[in-house]
């Protein structure tokens, strides 16, 4: 009897605690959300009232017409974009002689690419920045995405490899024997039984590129090259600014990255159970 | 004549092996090891990123540990790992929880990964906004009557620390919690359920079942935090104190950062202070390396 209120009781505490997790979770973006759609004078007033007041999309408005958000995306799509290219191409290649073929010295490389993970960007940053300009590429994002690219592939390369080294070798011999060189291989094998870890680096270096702000900061300075992260940073270090169009932009830039998580969750989810990404 | 055919085929197997990964190499000479080396040799020098740089040997280094508040970046390096604790201990918390399969846990799920979805620079900003002079905190604290306790949040070195602390706790502990789910993931549920049937309560579940069972991946969570404490909160520091007040919450990463803006561009100082950054976290990886073995173990 005592047993089962203890349990009951338990239970309960168990949700309150998950609940009141999940409010701390939610309610600042609510509170970023409903306050981007007020005037504001409003806000100033009184922050937490949500019922009962106009509502003005006039931010918005403003966000996509005067700062030109959408430039912004495009920027931060283009880097996004092809930053997973790459890093599919020579992740997928790499990956695939990681698990799959034999070849000397491959524990010593893979252990020194792996490794190259613990060296942060801002050790680098700086010879780095000197180097794109002297070939004339800072300011094109061109430097961004081999900078990114650098520093993501070897979590890609551990992530693929791992993904890799569950194929069946049968698979690759049938289709050798069937008279398949090694980029059919790939194509017809490696990369249709891979897919969870393909489409896993996908997801997850879209949201983490499409968030990052370090890199892009200092490489990209002129106001048509940036990405929205970085114009919005600039945006938001303006004390004066006003904080109700501030948060319309955070909205917006949230979105796309919301949208992913949204649709690919159990992607992530097994991914980082993975112990592969952060 | 078949031995031949055999040599021939394992050499090109060999050479097929390393060109597949040269394109990788090549790209890491340039992205990585290169600029290290750079780093590391123009610590030893006056660069500014021009012509000038002139072999001045450790006086970069004296600088730093002499007329430089480096002692204070360490501090400030050293109160923010704080967090790493605090956030693998409410994830893991909220790990078993979310085993437990409580109703509703895949929402759960869904809400505590939010927050790293989420662009630093955002979260970054609503912390400003929250802890900001007549922001929702202090408005609150007024309201409820602790008048007292309202202040200049980010103004003070012991409240700013926390703020960033709290916000970096909170921001991870979704991260834990799925990392640490995916550990218990491997532990068979008989183990579990046997437990339970003998009446161990949740605690005793926790303590003496789960942590025991996860340790690897409980090893691998800290040590990644750590390094990713020591190397990738920028964007954090930057919208909520941008640094200051002074250098009350500049890190070392950051002052990098601070360094490439700085008049007259002291860029060697600044690869100094990489370097430094570098020789922490070699000597946080040497010391994981020691404890978890390898990192081809972690897949």
């Amino acid at each position: 009897m005592l047993g089962k209120i203890n349990q009951k009781l338990s239970a309960a505490l168990v949700f309150l605690l998950l609940l009141t997790l999940s409010v701390s979770n939610l309610y600042p973006f609510f509170y970023m959300f409903f306050n981007s759609v007020k005037h504001r004078t409003d806000y100033l007033v009184n922050p937490f009232r949500v019922a009962g007041l106009e509502l003005t999309w006039d931010n918005y408005r403003t966000m996509i017409s005067q700062f030109r958000i959408l430039d912004l995306f495009r920027n931060s799509f283009v880097i996004s974009f092809f930053t997973i290219l790459l890093l599919l191409g020579l992740g997928i290649l790499a990956s695939y002689a990681f698990a799959k073929l034999r070849f000397r010295g491959k524990e010593v490389i893979y252990l020194l690419i792996i490794s190259t993970m613990f060296i942060p960007v801002q050790a680098t940053i700086i010879p780095l920045y000197v180097f794109f300009s002297r070939l004339g590429l800072v300011n094109t994002s061109w430097s961004v995405i081999f900078i990114y690219v650098g520093l993501f592939i070897p979590e890609v390369i551990l992530l693929m490899t791992s993904g890799f080294r569950g194929i069946p070798d049968e698979l690759i011999e049938a289709a050798k024997l069937d008279g398949a060189g090694y980029f059919e291989v790939i194509r017809y094998v490696i990369i249709p039984m891979g897919r969870p870890a393909i489409i896993l680096c996908v997801i997850f270096y879209f949201i983490v590129t499409w968030n990052d702000l370090f890199t892009p900061m200092i490489l990209l300075q002129s106001m048509d090259k940036r990405t929205v992260m970085v114009a919005l940073a600039a945006l938001l270090s303006r004390y004066s600014g006003d904080p109700t169009f501030q948060f319309a932009g955070l909205v917006l830039a949230s979105i796309p990255a919301i949208l992913v998580y949204a649709f690919f969750q159990r992607y992530i989810v097994k991914g980082i159970s993975l112990g592969a990404t952060k | 004549m078949t031995t031949q055919r055999i040599t021939a085929r394992r050499r090109f197997k060999l050479s097929e092996g390393i060109l597949s990964i040269l394109p990788v190499l090549v790209l890491l000479a340039f992205m990585r090891f290169y600029p290290m080396l750079a780093a590391i040799y123009r610590s030893f020098t006056n660069w500014d990123g021009l012509y000038r740089s002139d072999w001045i040997g450790l006086a970069n280094y004296v600088q730093i540990f002499v007329n430089s508040p480096f002692f204070k970046l360490l501090r400030n390096s050293l109160v923010l790992l704080t967090t790493v604790p605090l956030q693998v201990m409410i994830g893991l918390l909220v790990a078993v929880l979310l085993y437990e399969e409580v109703r509703g846990w895949r929402f759960f799920r869904t809400i505590i990964y939010l927050p790293q979805i989420i662009s630093a620079v955002t979260i970054g900003y609503l912390f400003r906004v929250a802890f900001s002079l007549d922001g929702p905190v202090n408005l609150s604290l007024r309201r409820i009557g602790l008048d007292l306790l309202a202040g200049e949040w980010l103004g003070n070195t012991g409240t700013a620390l926390f703020v960033l602390v709290f916000c970096l706790t909170w921001f991870s502990i979704g991260w834990q919690a799925i990392v640490i789910l995916g550990g218990m993931a491997k532990i068979s549920p008989e183990v579990f359920e046997a437990a339970r049937m003998d009446g161990a309560s949740y605690w005793q579940r926790t303590f003496y079942v789960v942590i025991p069972m996860i340790s690897r991946t409980l090893e691998y969570a800290v040590i990644m935090s750590m390094v990713w404490t020591l190397t990738s909160v920028f964007a954090f520091i930057y919208s909520i104190t941008a640094g200051g007040p002074g250098y009350e919450t500049t890190t070392i990463d950051f002052m990098i950062y601070r360094k490439f803006y700085q008049a007259g561009a002291p860029y060697g100082s600044a690869s100094a202070f990489a370097v430094i950054l570098l020789a922490i976290i070699l000597i946080f990886t040497v010391v994981e390396m020691r404890v978890a073995n390898k990192a081809s173990e972690w897949e």
